[in-house]
């Protein structure tokens, strides 16, 4: 008896259900956005447009994470107090930031972005991040919600045929790679390169990009090269190993910042005293090269297109002075900013603006548009020879850096090798 | 007497329940709007590896750090599965059967070592995955990940890509609860309730407590490929950061906010897991971690058993509070916690395993 109610509710309850569906599925729902039939598209009014930012806010990477915000937010908090950016169409806009923390995990990143899609985000820009850009891209290009000077070095984002919606801003890792590559080219000298690089696209993106400036050169010859592991604690076998080869040059593509520092040492307790070359999110003067001894070398190489707050050479630079004041005042970061993240956020808010000026419509299309017109903008704080320029298919907004060698205190552009 | 009419009552009452609760779920993403829907299906998501990781931790009371690496394993099953053409049910099939193989034999060694040599081995597997994953780049991607799309409605179903997720990741989760359900319910329930008691008294009882824990941790590890499927589901990417260490601990920390030992719990614990992160970003973004350590404490410190024992502990509050103008009554009623009164599911679980208790 009991086996047989059961079943016979079980049955009814589907029964129920189905029909409760069916009957409800008749129903539609107002598109979410899409259709709306004045034109303009969301997140943007005639007296104000609202931009998200997802990105680290917590986390091993909140401390890049918060600069990317607070650059941002410190250029445009400027901007309307001013009175806000004159957009192409002749209405005058304030912009606002909104942002979000991710915590560097692209299952969070994806969910902000679903967040900011029901906030009515006008566009996603600033957030730092390969997997965490990665985990919305698809999303954004399906809903045509533009994610655009992204700071992510991976080549896909400034790819416009499979990105049609997205646009990295900082240099992708090829380009710091064959950067170095070029001025050791330029060089009369021979040289034996000595290459160290962590065994993933980071990497192998300096690498390659490295290998492709010097392809040709007789006077160049890589005698050694070797792999880590990100999650290696120590690359000293991989050291001694490079330094029997004789290399006077170290090419090393690391990105873990006590990794570097350990490197450095170790080639002084062992003798090996090569000039090297350091990507440029691992080569703080105050961070890594003084705690590394990086002066017992005879240069220490980066690259790099923000000019340094820290740098005495600029400390009375206009446009530092300018942003360190914005930054404490709009962007909520008192300090002297640890990170380029905060400068390069400095810039992408600069980039905007140019499109928000050269905007007829208030659509995204058209934001696009105006976004991937841009050439030679030299944003604030930008190092002479590097511009943004958004009209070159396959690069991101920024493409050009500058090799800069260290001079024990911080960074000056580098004209010549040695 | 009294008692056997209201268990009667109690189970029609719970029908009429299940059967409320079902037909609102099939309708809900109908009249939701998009973002409640997604957030839906990422509780889902995480509900099941709660699910998995409360069968061998709060019912087994084997401590598991590594149930995000089967979560992992499984996504990255599914991204490999989908864009290689093979059907949805063979992917699904595979991202539970691939995630319990690794699952037994992890456990084949780890259940031989006793209490906290477990929970090594267990942190070894996200420590390990994270540099496979990125090592193995011709299955996953390497470490800008892997897209893999097959979760968008189809055509025919005149429904939106969101409504659609959610039948899918509905259809999963549902049918994980149920076998967890009855999996909890029957013998090996009681077995797993006697190894977490007492490992000797488990084998004075025939019960093997190696095959026990070997058989939970499998178990775990089937749901946390399952939940691996729907993560890409919902996502439709994954990347060496799924699988990072920290996330196993969240996991954790949900299931025990959720309620250990409880089915309901870990749907809780699910939804906990998505809703603070969103809560603590609309409360200020730059102090998330703050504030989710904040809401953790103040969880545990007032509610020890989790969110699911809230009920429970109000009904206590508010009979004592009713009770104190009568000082005349006797005084142990009061606390007693009468299994029938009970949350019916929680409260059969607990009088099982005190019976258990009892005759060991």
């Amino acid at each position: 008896m009991k086996v047989r109610n059961k079943s016979g509710g079980a049955l009814a309850i589907v029964a129920m259900a189905s029909v409760v569906a069916l009957s409800v599925s008749g129903c539609t729902r107002d598109g979410a956005g899409q259709g709306n039939g004045s034109g303009a598209s969301p997140g943007i009014t005639d007296t104000s447009i609202t931009l998200g930012i997802t990105t680290p806010l917590s986390g091993p990477t909140a401390g890049p994470g918060t600069c990317t915000v607070a650059g941002v937010a410190a250029y445009f908090g400027a901007v309307n107090a001013a009175g806000g950016v004159k957009f192409g169409d002749g209405k005058t806009r304030s912009v606002n930031i909104k942002s979000y923390d991710d915590a560097y995990d692209p299952q969070k990143s994806l969910s902000n972005f679903q967040q900011m899609v029901s906030d009515n985000i006008f566009a996603v820009t600033a957030g730092l991040g390969t997997p965490t850009n990665r985990a919305f891209r698809d999303a954004a290009i399906s809903q045509k919600v533009p994610q655009v000077l992204v700071m992510t070095g991976d080549p896909l984002f400034s790819d416009r045929k499979q990105s049609p919606w997205q646009l990295g801003f900082v240099p992708i890792y090829q380009n710091e790679g064959a950067a170095f590559g070029k001025l050791l080219a330029g060089s009369k000298d021979q040289h034996k390169v000595a290459i160290l690089s962590q065994n993933d696209d980071y990497g192998k993106g300096y690498v390659s990009g490295f290998k492709e400036a010097i392809k040709g050169n007789s006077s160049i010859s890589i005698v050694g090269e070797q792999t880590y592991e990100a999650t290696d604690t120590s690359v000293d076998a991989q050291l001694t190993q490079l330094a029997s080869s004789g290399a006077d040059v170290f090419f090393n593509a690391m990105s873990i910042t006590p990794l570097v520092i350990a490197a450095l040492q170790k080639g002084q307790q062992i003798g090996w005293k090569p000039s090297w070359f350091l990507p440029s999110n691992t080569s703080s003067p105050t961070a890594i090269l003084q705690p590394g001894g990086a002066t017992a070398y005879p240069g220490i190489y980066s690259v790099s297109f923000a000019k340094a707050p820290q740098s005495p050479v600029f400390a009375k630079d206009p446009d530092v002075v300018k942003f360190l004041s914005e930054l404490k005042q709009y962007g909520n970061y008192p300090d002297m900013p640890a990170f380029p993240h905060c400068m390069w956020s400095y810039m992408v808010g600069a980039t905007l603006e140019q499109a928000f000026k050269n905007m007829t419509e208030p659509t995204r299309d058209n934001f696009m548009e105006s976004l991937r017109d841009i050439k030679g903008l030299k944003a604030p704080l930008m190092l002479e020879g590097t511009s943004v320029d958004t009209t070159v298919d396959g690069q991101p907004a920024v493409s050009t850096v500058v090799v800069q060698k260290y001079n024990g205190q911080g960074y000056a552009t580098a004209e010549n090798f040695g | 007497m009294s008692s056997v009419t209201s268990l009667r009552s109690n189970r029609t009452l719970r029908i009429v329940l299940i059967a409320v609760v079902a037909i609102l779920l099939l309708v809900a993403p109908l009249v939701l709007p998009v973002f409640a829907n997604q957030t839906l299906v990422r509780i889902g998501v995480y509900a099941v590896a709660v699910l998995g990781l409360n069968i061998v931790m709060g019912y087994t009371g084997q401590v598991n750090l590594g149930q995000i690496f089967f979560v992992g394993l499984g996504a990255y099953v599914t991204a490999y599965g989908v864009n290689h053409g093979w059907n949805i049910v063979v992917v699904f099939a595979a991202a539970c059967v691939i995630a319990g193989i690794v699952g037994l034999l992890v456990a084949l060694a780890a259940a031989r070592l006793g209490g906290l040599a477990i929970a090594m081995v267990t942190i070894a597997l996200p420590i390990v995955g994270v540099p496979l994953a990125k090592r193995l780049d011709e299955f996953t991607g390497g470490s800008q990940g892997i897209s893999a799309r097959f979760s968008d409605a189809p055509d025919w179903s005149r429904l939106y890509s969101d409504q659609w997720q959610f039948y899918i990741v509905l259809l999963v989760t549902a049918a994980a609860f149920l076998l967890a359900r009855n999996l909890v319910r029957g013998k090996y329930g009681r077995a797993f309730g006697v190894v977490r008691e007492n490992e000797a008294v488990a084998a004075s009882m025939g019960v093997s407590p190696y095959r026990t824990k070997v058989l939970a941790f499998t178990v775990a590890s089937i749901f946390g490929g399952a939940s691996g499927f729907l993560y890409l589901a919902a996502v439709q990417y994954t990347s060496p950061e799924t699988l990072s260490f920290g996330h196993s601990i969240s996991l954790v920390a949900a299931m025990v906010i959720g309620g250990a030992g409880s089915i309901a719990g870990s749907l809780i614990g699910g939804a906990y897991y998505v809703f603070v992160p969103q809560l603590t970003n609309a409360i200020d973004p730059s102090f998330t971690t703050a504030s989710q350590g904040a809401i953790l404490l103040a969880v545990l410190f007032l509610l020890p058993e989790g969110l699911v024992s809230l009920p429970r502990v109000v009904r206590r509050l508010t009979r004592r509070r009713s009770k104190r103008p009568a000082p005349g009554n006797s005084p142990q009623t009061a606390p007693a916690r009468s299994p029938v009164t009970e949350a019916a599911p929680e409260g059969l679980q607990k009088t099982e395993r005190g019976k258990i208790g009892h005759e060991g």
